[in-house]
């Protein structure tokens, strides 16, 4: 399996690269072999990919991996995207205080929010029937299209900022405002990514440091 | 100023505190512009940046009283109330320590006659935000002082900074260990930035191959300990040769039978310097994230661990669960404890202890 960390020296700024990590090891714990690939600013997104991560960035890190990404299709892939790569995604997002082309993967957009959102974030996600928490530190609002569905329902925190939710689910598209890493924070999110990526269910990870992880942390959220 | 140095000597005898800060915050509720009053025709020297603030200003504190009256700020003060407690003291000289965020406020009230800026990496992104946000009010403020501002410039951050201030003096050490953490994108113009290992060069013209001085260092301590000799110089004081561990918040105790040796690690950029420096088989992590700590623990992912691999590695703190699970995925095999004690009854003889802020005071008092 080739898990592609795309321009994290762009968008890295969060430890979002942690997803990567994470995928790579529960995969290994299922017997899958699975392969981080890291592609810089300056070099062609693989397509034989398996999962495509985005990560958060700080503005102009964002603009200048959005204008990189520009062609490469996401469609029919499995993706996750985080707070920047999440906006990127979008038709449209601001960044450097303007308004800047998304990338039209997802049909929604993100405005400048009333104030930043900066703490602690649980949402219950229909999808996986569970709660997730991360860390949110974000300026944007997104408002997803009529249609759209999000990753969750907001229980503490902001999320997208509008609804009352966080992130979206195009198909096999995934999109949040969750730092944490998430997928080190609710290993059940980084186990369906896997599953939509080998295209069928994955044996059983056992790794009780990983639920104690996430258990510890839904409790004190 | 009577007030404060008796809400201070007060604060200090019956609660039992350092007095210091309460001193400052009764002074500032009383006059406000007692920062800017009490500066008055004193040479004032500030001091910021993410990592090495605290000790790098006790060295430069040192270097200057060979050349008149130092005050300085007590350690780790280094907000507006901790700059006004130091300069209740008389002196020619006040070598003070700056909060990158209150640095702006300080350097108009102060009106100092040098600013020396070490390094800025991400720190407690939930406070800070974003480390260009922070740069960019240095930007502003540098370009509205008089003062002398010398910094480091293979940071491309403090680069941008130095190329607005009308006074500076910009110091190289041929480049860092490798690139810049968060210096992707060039501060100045938004482009992509090129690194070949710690020297950059942007299409716009920043670039840290032209230097006003050069050294070479292979440790923050150094390259600190240089600054700090630079900005001395500027004022007349010849060169001084320092103990590199005293520029290192590095504190030896003893904890039943474990001899500790204890460094203080805050953010990414500290923890690397600290990992890099564990020379041992046995050691101790601690980690917190109260709001000092910073309040979220996502960076974690963002320090390579692996050098860890192999050791006797003990975790312990608020948070020593994330970091724990942490080091799990990255091949670490590490022990999680509830409390310091517990990390120290495991060990006999020289243990190596990485304590987050707010638990290397609680350790070193």
């Amino acid at each position: 399996m080739k898990i592609i960390r795309i321009h994290n020296e762009l968008l890295g700024t969060y430890g979002d690269r942690g997803n990567a990590d994470v995928l790579a090891f529960r995969a290994g714990l299922a017997g899958v072999t699975a392969h981080i690939i890291d592609v810089s600013y300056r070099e062609m997104i693989p397509t034989d990919g398996d999962i495509y991560l985005l990560g958060g960035a700080e503005d102009a890190a964002q603009v200048l991996s959005c204008t990189a990404l520009k062609g490469f299709d996401f469609k029919n892939r499995v993706v996750l995207a985080v707070c920047a790569g999440f906006q990127i995604l979008g038709n449209s997002y601001f960044a450097n205080g303007v308004k800047q082309v998304g990338l039209g993967v997802i049909d929604m957009e993100t405005i400048p929010g009333s104030s930043r959102f900066v703490g602690d974030i649980k949402v219950h996600s229909d999808l996986l029937n569970i709660e997730l928490t991360g860390f949110e530190n974000h300026g944007g609002q997104t408002n997803l299209a009529y249609g759209i569905t999000p990753l969750g329902r907001v229980i503490t925190g902001h999320g997208n900022g509008a609804g009352g939710v966080d992130g979206a689910v195009v198909g096999n598209i995934f999109g949040t405002y969750l730092h944490g890493a998430v997928l080190a924070r609710n290993p059940e999110f980084a186990d369906l990514l896997l599953e939509r990526a080998l295209g069928n269910e994955l044996p059983r990870v056992n790794d009780p440091l990983a639920d104690e992880y996430a258990k510890y942390r839904r409790s004190i959220i | 100023m009577f007030v404060a140095r008796l809400a201070g000597w007060a604060s200090h005898t019956l609660l039992g505190k350092s007095g210091e800060t309460i001193a400052g915050r009764v002074l500032l509720i009383l006059c406000p512009n007692a920062i800017s009053q009490l500066s008055t025709g004193r040479k004032i020297i500030l001091v910021s940046a993410t990592n090495g603030k605290t000790s790098t200003t006790r060295a430069l504190a040192g270097f200057m009283s060979t050349a008149g009256s130092v005050t300085s700020s007590k350690s780790g003060s280094n907000l507006a109330r901790g700059v006004a407690s130091a300069l209740m003291t008389e002196s020619e000289y006040a070598v003070l320590e700056v909060d990158e965020l209150h640095l702006p406020f300080v350097v108009d009230a102060t009106k100092p006659k040098a600013v020396l800026l070490l390094n800025l990496t991400r720190d407690q992104l939930h406070r800070m935000h974003e480390v260009k946000r922070v740069a960019d009010r240095w930007k502003e403020m540098a370009s509205k002082s008089g003062a002398t501002f010398i910094a480091d410039i293979d940071d491309p951050f403090l680069n941008y900074v130095l190329a607005s201030a009308s006074n500076n003096v910009r110091v190289s050490f041929g480049g860092m260990a490798g690139r810049h953490p968060d210096g992707a994108v060039c501060p100045l113009c938004g482009a992509y930035l090129d690194w070949d290992g710690g020297i950059y060069s942007c299409i716009c013209g920043l670039a840290n191959q032209v230097s006003d001085k050069k050294f070479s260092a292979e440790s923050a301590a150094m390259r600190n300990q240089i600054l700090a000799n630079i900005t001395a110089e500027y004022f007349g004081v010849p060169w001084h040769e320092v103990d590199l561990s005293t520029l290192e918040r590095k504190v030896s105790k003893k904890f039943i039978n474990a001899d500790c040796s204890i460094r203080l690690t805050k953010n990414p950029a500290s923890w690397r310097e600290a990992l890099a420096g564990v020379e041992g088989e046995k050691v101790i992590l601690i980690l917190n994230s109260r709001e000092v700590d910073g309040i979220d623990t996502s960076w974690l992912w963002d320090v390579d661990f692996s050098g860890l691999r192999g050791k006797h590695v003990v975790v312990t703190g608020e948070r020593g669960l994330d970091l724990a699970y942490r080091l799990h995925v990255q091949g670490v095999i590490a022990e999680l404890v509830s409390d310091f004690d517990s990390a120290a009854a495991k060990f006999a003889g020289p243990v190596e202890v990485l304590a987050a802020y707010t638990a290397f005071f609680e350790l070193v008092g």
